[in-house]
């Protein structure tokens, strides 16, 4: 079975197989499923008994003159209601519930996976791609799992059920109101598409309409600095009025739709009740089968039509499944082979890249032949201009990515041939802003080591010198950290992220220095810090600065990929003319 | 759960607004009121054809009697049809044009509102404006024509309902408070749970955002684990909210079946008896249970829109503040010309304070001959920023004047002034358009020679011409990302476009590495030669490249000079230059 849908225009194959794989991941799930349809069938059959009450009430009652017949039936009907309205409540709330259950289990595997992926696979994706898989693709399933399943759910049994009634009841009539029904289903087909269609234009233009308004709003001073205040509201007009346009596309679908709906209705109650009426007079039937008739008629328009809304959403449901699961499926390069062992602790910290290729495209070589090796404690910094390839290094060595040729080693074992672990444990990145999570500064500290105690973070925040400012916060270590740190300096950043590094306590440290400056205060800072935690360590530093080359034991200068000097800072002053260019250019920003 | 209540009062604003966008397009406000008013009658009328119909069946009449009815019945078909079109389109048009026509007048007006208004306002606070309250005000509006026809409705079928049997009536006719009332209720709380739901939606976006921003540091630690276990928290507490919402779903959705079913039992046990008795006919009490079931819908959109209504005014009242705030910097009334000259720049005692009272500037005098270039100097909130800001009238002295080779800024017009005056602020800002268009926004009318002339000034053409499109690249949000130090140039190139009179210079080259750093010192130097040229000065590097430098502390400008000689002469400059209390960044 070929399943096309049209949510998106994005093609679901096999929705069954989908179904089935999505529907494995909470087998816990399983039994609150069948309890809640059970409870769904209950309440429909329940609520079907209404229109067959009134019946006996007319035509025991009513068309006899019994009196006791009506209070009887009356009494039924409240009774059933009582009943009805239980059973109800109950499905909806468990339909909810399972729903519910379900994606707090989908939203934790998808991210899950998602965190595990290859590194390479972040970089290649727009990080903007991957936060809407986990958070629009999630939302359309919850609006299905939140509303949508009920609807699906009581509608789909209503229409199944009054169908079944009708039939029951009086035959001649029902062919008569299932003939209008197929004309509806129809008209409603068409209605959808063209409604999807006006739909997803409609959506598109909000989209634009959004982003020019905050583009508008966010760089209104450069607007205003240049007069272009009547030019900007003029390119917004236009872009508000396209989306005016398409929501008149979709208020003409809706026009027509509904009008014809309610013809369709009217030509039902017609059909039934002309055909019902020949036969009440013929003596064939009687008044109370007609009345329960268009009792149950009045139940069966508005579920149809409810259905094909739901079945918009069920689409869109089922394209957001597919598209989670393309994510799901993506195969990870980088992981523990077969074999792979734990590197002897304590690590000792001896670095060592060897002839080290890499492509992230192949055919294009970002590195090639590179090798450094770093005893250990040394520094080492790598320097070059920007796009020569030494940020590439820094990820080789955290092993998120695999060298196309030659071998990263470190204590005389391959990466390759270690755990994920064992890197984990051994080998730490500072990047360059430093980047904090958010929750408390506390969190982001024993990051690495969320067990650590609080004695044991002041003591390495002592240990670093950078204990007066956070005990300076009004909050300490409890100081929220909001919006990736925005409320703290670059420089406090980059503080947390080394004392961060030091609770870690790895033998081998990777620092993409950061390129902007800090305040001289803070500067001294960070590199006292820095100096703290570098002790005793081996360190490989992505070097922005003079200072940092300076300070290495060892400068390895990369171009186009290659290590094309090496040597201290003072070798190479004096022996490599493009780093003495390199040294220059660093001088006149500190002119 | 309960979204806070604004009062009576606080919403006559909004409701006036509502009031005077209904007036603006009463044309089709009035054609969607008959299309429902149409519909209205013809939903009244049905319910009593099927009576006489069953009544024509129960009585045994002619078959032929028949034929007029279902003719009626089918022509209320059509004719509500036609009702509900009209209704439908024309109260969509009047929604959405409204929307459109307010989103206008909001964009246009945030646009011309003056710094100082959006020195305190965010733009997550103008978005929510122009997006969530306006789709307040929109479904409201939409809602309203169907609303005026649905309350006729109320009063028409109880009126009818009463007059074919006074008890049988009354007791039919409690449904609609009975349905009214919990459809407020339900709207009302469901609200709330949505916002509650909106709002940890986010709380988890924002967790998947960070985490895919910050893999290096999750992978580098090896903490998938922990921050799997923070969304799953996140994911919890939707679904708490969720099951919140479900459970007031599970209440009172069923309600609105059991509410109709309860008339429909009255009726069929008061109704029944009164067939019984003769009082009414079979058809009558048919019609009955027709008008309960055609009652539903509208009762439960009623009393959506009346839960609705307090928080669509509110939001109006919201849109009402914005739009009525008025722009602090006024136009002149007779705007006199700039007088030709080179650009001296003139401050006679001028003084700023902020709307809070908070002074920054006291007493400053200022002379920047036309032609040459100063920094300005000083620690962090000394006002640097600020005198640049007063010269192109970003913000108004509280005392004192500014003038430009003589003549008082605020007597020349903001056209004028800001053609003359070229501002390159410290936050590079490019528009989501090609590289050429951001550099012409400086000058609509530049030629493309004009433009490339004006990026070769900035240096920036040559980095220009590798980008993918050349001039034609698109930058911006949603374009090619360009390095801090290439947007640097971009603006530094929009600044010079219009070869303006004046030059002021944010100085940004604060968060650039020093190799980016001493290419946008060249540009700078290249852009800054015979202009009259106000650099704010964030990093000593850029006083090599002034004429002289004005050194602000306490809000006045307490030395003026070429850097060497203040050097010598003020131990204060040298001290605060050397303490590196040089603002850095903001």
């Amino acid at each position: 079975m070929k399943y096309m849908s049209s949510a998106g225009d994005y093609k679901v194959d096999r929705p069954g197989s989908l179904i089935v794989r999505a529907a494995r991941i909470a087998p816990e799930l399983k039994w609150p499923f069948v309890g809640t349809i059970g409870i769904a069938i209950l309440a429909t059959l329940v609520r079907l008994l209404g229109p067959l009450i009134v019946k006996g009430g007319i035509d025991n009652g009513i068309s006899k003159g019994d009196k006791g017949a009506i209070y009887v039936a009356s009494g039924l009907f409240v009774a059933a209601l009582v009943v009805q309205y239980v059973t109800t409540a109950m499905s909806q709330w468990s339909v909810a519930h399972v729903g519910e259950r379900y994606l707090v289990k989908l939203r934790s595997v998808v991210f899950g996976r998602l965190l595990r992926l290859d590194m390479g696979f972040f970089t290649r994706s727009k990080s903007g791609v991957l936060v809407s898989r986990m958070t629009s693709d999630i939302e359309s399933l919850q609006e299905f799992a939140s509303d949508g399943a009920v609807l699906a759910l009581s509608n789909f049994l209503t229409v199944i059920g009054v169908a079944i009634a009708l039939g029951f009841v009086d035959w001649h009539m029902a062919l008569a109101v299932f003939v209008v029904i197929a004309v509806l289903m129809f008209v409603s087909a068409i209605f959808q598409r063209q409604a999807r269609r006006a739909y997803d234009l409609v959506r598109e233009r909000i989209g634009s309409v959004l982003a020019a308004l905050q583009e508008g709003i966010s760089g209104v001073r450069v607007v205003q600095a240049f007069t272009q205040e009547e030019p900007q509201a003029s390119t917004f007009g236009r872009v508000n009025e396209s989306h005016f346009e398409a929501n008149m596309a979709s208020a003409r679908a809706i026009s027509w739709y509904f009008p014809v709906v309610s013809f369709l209705r009217i030509g039902a109650i017609a059909a039934a009740l002309g055909i019902g009426v020949i036969r009440v007079m013929d003596g064939s039937m009687s008044m109370g089968t007609l009345v329960a008739f268009l009792l149950y008629l009045d139940w069966f328009f508005q579920p149809i039509i409810n259905l094909s809304n739901v079945y918009n959403l069920l689409q869109s449901a089922l394209a957001a499944l597919a598209k989670l699961y393309e994510l799901v499926d993506k195969p990870t390069v980088i992981q523990d082979r077969d074999g792979a062992y734990d590197l002897a602790t304590p690590v000792v910290g001896s670095l060592e890249v060897q002839g080290m290729s890499f492509e992230y495209l192949s055919g294009v070589p970002t590195l090639t032949d590179v090798s450094i090796s770093v005893a250990p404690g040394q520094r080492v910094a790598i320097v070059g201009e920007t796009g020569s390839g030494k940020s590439t290094i820094a990820k080789l060595i955290m092993r998120f990515y695999d060298p196309t040729e030659g071998s990263i080693r470190i204590d005389g074992h391959d990466l390759t041939d270690l755990t994920g672990q064992s890197r984990i444990e051994s080998v730490a990145l500072i990047p360059q802003d430093g980047f904090l999570f958010s929750g408390t500064l506390r969190d982001n500290l024993v990051y690495a080591d969320p067990g650590a105690s609080d004695d044991q973070v002041w003591r390495v925040l002592e240990t670093m010198g950078i204990d007066s400012w956070i005990r300076s916060l009004p909050e300490g270590l409890d100081t929220q950290v909001r919006e990736r740190g925005s409320r703290f300096s670059s420089g406090e950043r980059q503080l947390v992220a080394l004392a961060r590094a030091f609770l870690a306590d790895p033998a081998v440290i990777v620092l993409d220095e950061a390129t902007s400056n800090l305040d001289p205060e803070t500067e001294v800072n960070v590199e006292t810090a820095l100096k703290i935690l570098l002790e005793g360590r081996t360190s490989v530093v992505i070097a922005h600065r003079l200072r940092s080359a300076e300070r290495a034991d060892r400068v390895f200068m990369i171009a186009d990929g290659q290590v094309i000097a090496e040597g201290t800072h003072k070798e190479l002053a004096e022996s490599s003319p493009p780093y003495r260019e390199l040294v220059d250019a660093w001088k006149v920003g500190l002119a | 759960m309960e979204t806070d209540r604004p009062s009576l009062r606080d919403l006559r604003a909004g409701l006036s607004l509502l009031w005077q966008l209904v007036r603006r397009y009463r044309g089709v406000a009035a054609l969607s009121i008959v299309g429902a008013i149409i519909w209205m009658a013809t939903v009244v009328a049905i319910p009593t054809i099927v009576g006489m119909v069953v009544d024509v069946a129960a009585n045994g009449d002619e078959r032929s009697e028949l034929v007029p009815l279902f003719f009626w019945l089918l022509a209320a078909g059509g004719v509500q049809a036609v009702g509900i079109s009209v209704r439908q389109y024309f109260g969509f048009k009047l929604s959405y044009r409204a929307e459109a026509d307010v989103r206008n007048r909001i964009f246009t007006h945030v646009q011309r509102l003056a710094f100082s208004f959006h020195d305190v306002t965010s733009t997550g606070e103008l978005m929510a404006r122009a997006s969530s309250d306006l789709s307040q005000l929109r479904m409201i509006l939409a809602m309203l024509p169907i609303t005026i026809a649905n309350i006729a409705m109320f009063l028409v079928v109880t009126l009818a309902l009463v007059i074919i049997d006074p008890v049988l009536g009354s007791v039919a006719a409690l449904m609609i408070p009975a349905m009214f009332f919990t459809s407020t209720r339900f709207a009302n709380r469901v609200v709330g749970y949505s916002f509650d739901i909106q709002q940890r939606l986010s709380e988890l976006s924002h967790v998947v955002e960070e985490s895919v921003t910050g893999i290096e540091v999750v992978k580098s630690y090896g903490q998938e684990p922990q921050q799997q276990n923070k969304l799953e928290l996140k994911a919890m507490s939707i679904y708490r909210s969720a099951m919140g919402l479900a459970k007031e779903r599970a209440i009172h959705r069923p309600l609105f079946e059991i509410i109709p079913a309860l008339g429909t039992v009255a009726v069929l046990a008061v109704g029944g008896i009164r067939v019984v008795d003769g009082s009414i006919t079979i058809g009558e009490f048919v019609a009955f249970t027709q008008y309960i079931a055609v009652l539903v819908l509208p009762l439960m959109i009623t009393g959506w829109f009346f839960a609705n209504l307090p928080r669509a005014a509110a939001s109006a009242t919201r849109i009402d503040d914005l739009l009525s705030t008025a722009p602090e910097i006024a136009e002149p009334d007779k705007p006199v010309r700039l007088r030709a000259g080179r650009g001296e720049i003139r401050f006679e005692d001028v003084s700023f304070a902020y709307p809070d009272g908070t002074a920054v500037l006291d007493g400053v005098n200022l002379v920047v001959p036309g032609g040459t270039s100063v920094g300005v100097v000083g620690a962090t909130g000394a006002g640097k920023t600020t005198i640049g800001h007063l010269i192109p009238r970003f913000y108004d002295t509280t005392t004192g004047r500014v003038t430009i080779d003589g003549v008082d800024v605020r007597d020349v017009s903001l056209d004028e002034l800001r053609s003359e005056v070229s501002v390159v602020f410290q936050e590079t800002f490019l528009f989501s358009a090609s590289i050429a268009d951001n550099i012409r926004l400086g000058d609509g009318m530049a030629t493309d020679e004009q433009v490339r002339a004006a990026a070769r000034l900035a240096k920036a053409h040559d980095f220009i011409c590798e980008t993918p499109d050349g001039y034609d690249t698109v930058v911006g949000e949603r374009g090619t990302t360009l390095s801090g130090g290439q947007r640097q140039r971009v603006s530094l190139a929009r600044g010079v476009v219009r070869d303006p009179r004046v030059l002021i210079l944010d100085d940004a080259t604060s968060s650039v590495d020093a190799i980016v750093e001493s290419e946008i010192q060249a540009a700078l130097q290249q852009v800054m030669a015979g202009r009259t040229t106000v650099i704010i000065a964030h990093r000593t590097s850029t006083l090599a490249l002034v004429d002289n430098v004005a050194f602000v502390e306490d809000g006045k400008v307490v030395a003026f000079g070429p850097h060497n000689e203040l050097l010598k002469t003020t131990p204060r400059y040298v001290e605060v230059l050397d303490a590196g209390r040089l603002e850095v960044g903001t």
